[in-house]
């Protein structure tokens, strides 16, 4: 046993304990920075040395610096925070879309109501060139809210574009980082110590990576991580990083699809695929919050202005001679979009196209549709689906669906090839007044009817509406009671001849309309036997105001959204006031539903993040103990070294004396 | 569980920033009165805001359909007084006009006085609603709704009226067709009127209905015998043909009555004079009324007889005219009545629809008080705890 054993002992516990010191000091330092693990110095105490008398410690060494860590725990806390970005991301943006639909006087739907409100004082003033004015100028308001508002839509889509490539170029700059850092971890593999901060850097950029995109993570044997998306696409692999890039949706290019870089080919990713991260959030809002608002919107433009047309050309305006009335408003057409892998000529035009012409603003659906081959594989069927509740139906070339006319072109589209069908999803942003004549405004009904001043009965004109463009107003139609239960004859005559059209008897009930050359004609009170009707052409369009009467029962007329019933006739729909107020509170509905989604999931990451930390995290006060601790042992351990030290002086004073 | 610094350090500041987040919210709702200032802080409540302040504006517009209807129901109601005074200063010239003692020219006068009156009258019945339209121009007439043709004052326009938009059923326009141009003829039921060409000097009155049960709304005339001796009977008639009623004594001014009707023939009839009582129609224009009148009292030369029957008439005439005229008033005296009640219907209305958006909308005061001074006190207090735990540390001990 030598001497020197002591001065040993006494240098390596100085050793360990400084190396203690350093770690505990680490700490400290790094007590504030992301994703940082605790590390703790492992010592260990050296193997005795053998003698006679036994074992003699020969002190302690250093055997490795490890870092706490659970790779549970962080990737936990990675997938919480995957989700909680798709949430917030998802929020932010449903929030931006809930400026588009104010509720109050702000609102389209107030804009609208005013409109139509702006009928009554045309009902009060049928010639009057002021009134006339501010109806024009009231549809120039809605349409002008309308069209706002779409603009807002395509707004919100162009910053969502643009979060999405931003956030696709920051995930590009992560993993290639990540793709150097698994080269070092692997360089360094051979030396056998763990390379913490380097793997705690990992770690780092795999949550980072998280919050844009949810991956899944498999450790290879050479130390590096593998990350994948998408259920199984390679995102890095080894020191190899995939790029992702941001495409055109193959079904509709106004949208954004994210694509991954395999093998050289983009190959795009579906967004349903995409499990959490604020990429998969922002795709999930364009793609079905974004598109179901401007569906929304578009129908109520497209239905509003449909009815209003209508009900414009069912009326007689003031021009000079007194015409049908123009057209009110014009809305964006419907769109039938290619998939970009249809067919395509040397051109690069699409070799089959589809039409579509709406028949019915009315019945519109707020929705998109996918079409394309039968899958049965019988010949000129084809599939529609509509992708607001998934309803599938087999249709025809010519067929009207949901108020639209399907026309597929020639040459008709392949088995493989596939549509996108937008009937309303441009609607809105299109939508602007096209009447600009104050005389064009169609007040007057060509018909007017009128009670015999003969009859004895109490029934009086109640209501006279046109309800079909099939009206000819030199017809004069002429109904005679027969009984004094409503028995009735009627007959057409041509205004100018009085040459026989038409005659015939039907039995009138109370409440129902009677339906005569396009017209139907509403009465109040009780007809007695012999009396007698007429709807004969308006003579004084300037002064009849029964068109305007039909505009203001608009307000109250189911005009957005109505269906082809089981009967077989067309019901259901709402008001323009009903649907933007059920509009409202859809997206409201949405938002405070991602609020709600939001708020947990940020609490289940804040409680993932809390377990991780609480393994992983520095803790000031217990470095202090530590560093007091070890302090002690580092003294103690000089110590031994002057005591050894002092014995080695005695022995040289020995040999002095 | 191992407390780590930093990540309950950032706990703390999150914690304190969702507690200065919930003030600002309810000191927002406090300054903006609003418990809802997103659809997302309540979707049914915006929904309902949205629903009642459709119900405001469409109150407000058929307010203003309301007072177009009501300003056109009064200036047709006064337009109607007027008229009705007319005809009233017009009787008076017609009861003036019997007198036995008045010659040609006076009478001649008369008429002129009389035409006047019918001129006045047509300037009522073209009286605008000065908005461009007319007050009785029904469902729509040309310029002016009554012209002065040849062969009497005519109506171009259209029967019936023109319907305000206010909500309930009010109208914009009277008919004046129904007003001017459509009083019953003779006394309501029938008419009386001596053949032209009758030779004597009777007259016959507007005879009235003793049982209405039995009308037969057929035509009926008395025609008149004198014999030699000069005692006069008369025979009945029946849709032209001879009835059962023959021969019958003529008393002057005595009553005739037969199949629910009584007619009085006064004077002295010649023989073969006849006197025709023919269901009454709804076609008296109050203005050839006027205008027979007038043309009657500008006939120089005429008996005595035929200017009392002419007076008789005349007065029948005028008399159903302005119980046409007083009804159609009284109708429109009841449509502002009316108009009233819908005017009341329609601010109640309004003022539900706002209460209704006020109760999805406002803030309940005392609540959100409340709410304000309890995250108030909550963020205070999680100022005072973060400041405290901060400041301790083992660090702080070691020298």
């Amino acid at each position: 046993m030598s001497g020197s054993a002591l001065m040993s002992i006494g240098m390596r516990a100085m050793v360990a304990n400084y190396a203690a010191l350093q770690t505990t000091g680490h700490n400290i330092a790094n007590a504030g920075v992301e994703g940082y693990s605790r590390q703790t110095a492992e010592l260990a105490t050296s193997e005795g040395q053998f003698t006679g008398a036994g074992f003699f410690g020969k002190g302690v060494d250093v055997q490795t610096v490890v870092r706490a860590h659970s790779d549970f725990l962080t990737r936990e806390a990675a997938t919480a925070r995957s989700v909680s970005s798709m949430d917030s991301a998802r929020l932010e943006s449903l929030r931006e879309l809930e400026n588009v639909f104010p509720t109050g006087e702000t609102g389209v739907g107030y804009a609208a109501g005013q409109f139509l409100n702006s009928m009554v004082d045309l009902a009060s003033h049928p010639a009057d060139d002021a009134t006339r004015q501010v109806v024009l100028a009231r549809a120039a308001e809605a349409a002008g809210r309308f069209a706002a508002a779409g603009s807002q839509l395509d707004a919100i889509q162009a910053t969502t574009t643009e979060n999405l490539k931003s956030s696709v170029t920051a995930v590009n700059g992560l993993t290639s980082d990540l793709a150097q850092v698994n080269q070092r971890i692997a360089a360094l593999k051979g030396l056998g110590q763990p390379a913490n901060d380097l793997l705690d850097e990992r770690d780092r950029l795999v949550s980072q990576i998280s919050s844009y995109l949810q991956v899944t993570t498999v450790p290879a044997d050479d130390g590096t991580l593998g990350v994948f998306i998408a259920g199984g696409q390679r995102l890095v692999l080894s020191n190899q990083a995939s790029p992702l890039s941001l495409v055109p949706d193959p079904e509709d290019p106004s949208r954004s699809a994210l694509a991954i870089n395999d093998s050289g080919f983009d190959r795009t990713l579906q967004a349903r695929t995409l499990a959490g991260g604020s990429i998969a959030g922002l795709l999930r809002f364009q793609n079905e919050d974004l598109v179901e608002a401007g569906a929304q919107l578009g129908q109520m433009a497209a239905a509003l202005a449909g009815a209003v047309n209508a009900q414009q050309s069912f009326g007689l305006d003031l021009r000079d001679p007194p015409g049908s009335g123009a057209p009110m408003f014009a809305v964006g057409a419907p769109l039938a979009i290619p998939n970009d892998a249809n067919a395509r000529d040397a051109g690069g035009s699409f070799v089959s196209s589809v039409t579509m012409t709406v028949t019915d603003a009315t019945q519109l659906m707020a929705s998109e549709y996918d079409l394309r081959a039968d899958p049965g594989g019988a010949a000129g069927a084809w599939q529609l689906t509509r992708r607001s509740d998934g309803l599938v139906r087999t249709v025809a070339d010519g067929d009207t669906v949901d108020g639209f006319t399907l026309d597929l072109g020639a040459p008709p589209p392949a088995a493989t090839e596939r549509f996108l069908l937008q009937p309303v999803s441009r609607a809105a942003q299109d939508m602007r007044r096209v009447l600009d004549d104050l005389r064009g405004i169609a007040a007057a009904s060509p018909v007017t009817a009128s009670a015999s001043p003969a009859n004895t009965g109490t029934a009086s004109v109640a209501t006279l509406a046109v309800v079909s463009g099939t009206i000819d107003p030199e017809l004069t139609a002429n109904l005679t009671f027969t009984s004094s239960t409503g028995d009735y004859t009627w007959e057409l005559r041509q205004r100018t001849t009085n040459a026989l059209v038409g005659s015939g008897t039907a039995t009138w009930t109370a409440g129902a309309p009677i339906t005569i050359n396009g017209v139907e004609l509403q009465l109040n009170g009780v007809p007695n036997n012999g009396d007698a009707f007429s709807v004969v052409k308006t003579a004084f369009p300037a002064s009849n105001n029964g068109n305007a009467l039909a505009m203001v029962a608009l307000r109250d007329k189911a005009l957005v959204g109505r269906s082809v019933l089981s009967t077989g006739t067309v019901g259901g729909g709402q008001t323009v006031t009903d649907a933007y107020a059920s509009t409202i509170a859809r997206v409201g509905v949405r938002v405070q539903g991602a609020d709600t989604a939001s708020t947990i999931s940020q609490a289940v990451t804040n409680q993932a993040e809390l377990a991780r930390s609480a393994g992983s995290g520095v803790n000031l006060d217990e470095e202090a103990a530590r560093l007091l601790s070890f302090q002690q042992s580092y003294q103690a351990a000089a110590k031994v070294l002057q005591v050894a030290q002092s014995i080695f002086d005695t022995v040289l004073g020995i040999a002095k004396a | 569980m191992r407390v780590t610094t930093a990540n309950s350090s950032d706990r703390s500041i999150a914690t304190l920033q969702q507690r200065q987040q919930a003030l600002n919210e309810a000191q927002a709702k406090l300054t903006s009165g609003k418990k809802m200032s997103r659809a997302s802080d309540d979707p049914t409540a915006a929904a309902r805001a949205e629903r009642a302040l459709a119900s405001v504006a469409r109150a407000d517009a058929s307010q203003r359909g309301l007072e177009a209807s009501r300003n056109a129901t009064v200036l047709a109601e006064s337009a109607l007084g007027d008229a009705g005074e007319l005809l009233q200063s017009a009787r008076e010239l017609t009861v003036q006009a019997g007198n036995a003692s008045f010659d040609d020219n006076q009478r001649k006068s008369l008429a002129n006085a009389v035409r006047s009156l019918r001129n006045q009258l047509l300037q009522v019945a073209n009286r605008g609603d000065g908005a461009g339209g007319y007050l009785f121009g029904g469902q729509g007439s040309a310029e002016s709704p009554f012209v002065d043709a040849p062969g009497g004052v005519q109506f171009r326009g259209t029967e019936g009226v023109n319907m305000a938009a206010s909500g309930e059923p009010l109208p914009l326009t009277a008919d004046g067709n129904a007003a001017f141009l459509r009083a019953s003829s003779g006394n309501g039921v029938f008419v009386t009127a001596a053949a032209p060409g009758n030779s004597g000097g009777a007259w016959v009155n507007a005879g009235r209905v003793v049982e209405p049960s039995v009308i037969t709304g057929d035509d009926y005339s008395l025609v008149f015998h004198v014999d030699g001796a000069g005692n006069t009977t008369f025979d009945l008639l029946r849709a032209g043909v001879t009835s059962p009623v023959t021969d019958v004594p003529y008393v002057a001014g005595q009553a005739f009555e037969f199949d629910g009707m009584a007619i009085t023939v006064n004077g002295k009839p010649g023989d073969g004079d006849r006197f025709d009582a023919t269901p009454s129609a709804r076609d008296l224009s109050v203005f050839d009324a006027l205008d027979r009148l007038a043309n009657d009292l500008q006939t120089p030369g005429r008996a005595a007889a035929e200017v009392t029957q002419t007076v008789q008439a005349a007065l029948r005439d005028i008399d159903s005219s302005a119980s046409t005229l007083i009804a159609e008033r009284a109708r429109l005296g009841e449509v502002l009545n009316r108009t009233d009640g819908v005017e009341g219907r329609i601010a109640q209305g309004k003022l539900l629809a706002q209460s209704e958006r006020s109760a999805a909308e406002d803030i309940d005061m005392v609540q959100a008080v409340s709410d304000f001074s309890a995250r108030q006190t909550s963020y205070d207090a999680a100022l005072k705890a973060y400041s405290m735990v901060q400041k301790l540390s083992l660090f702080q001990y070691i020298g």
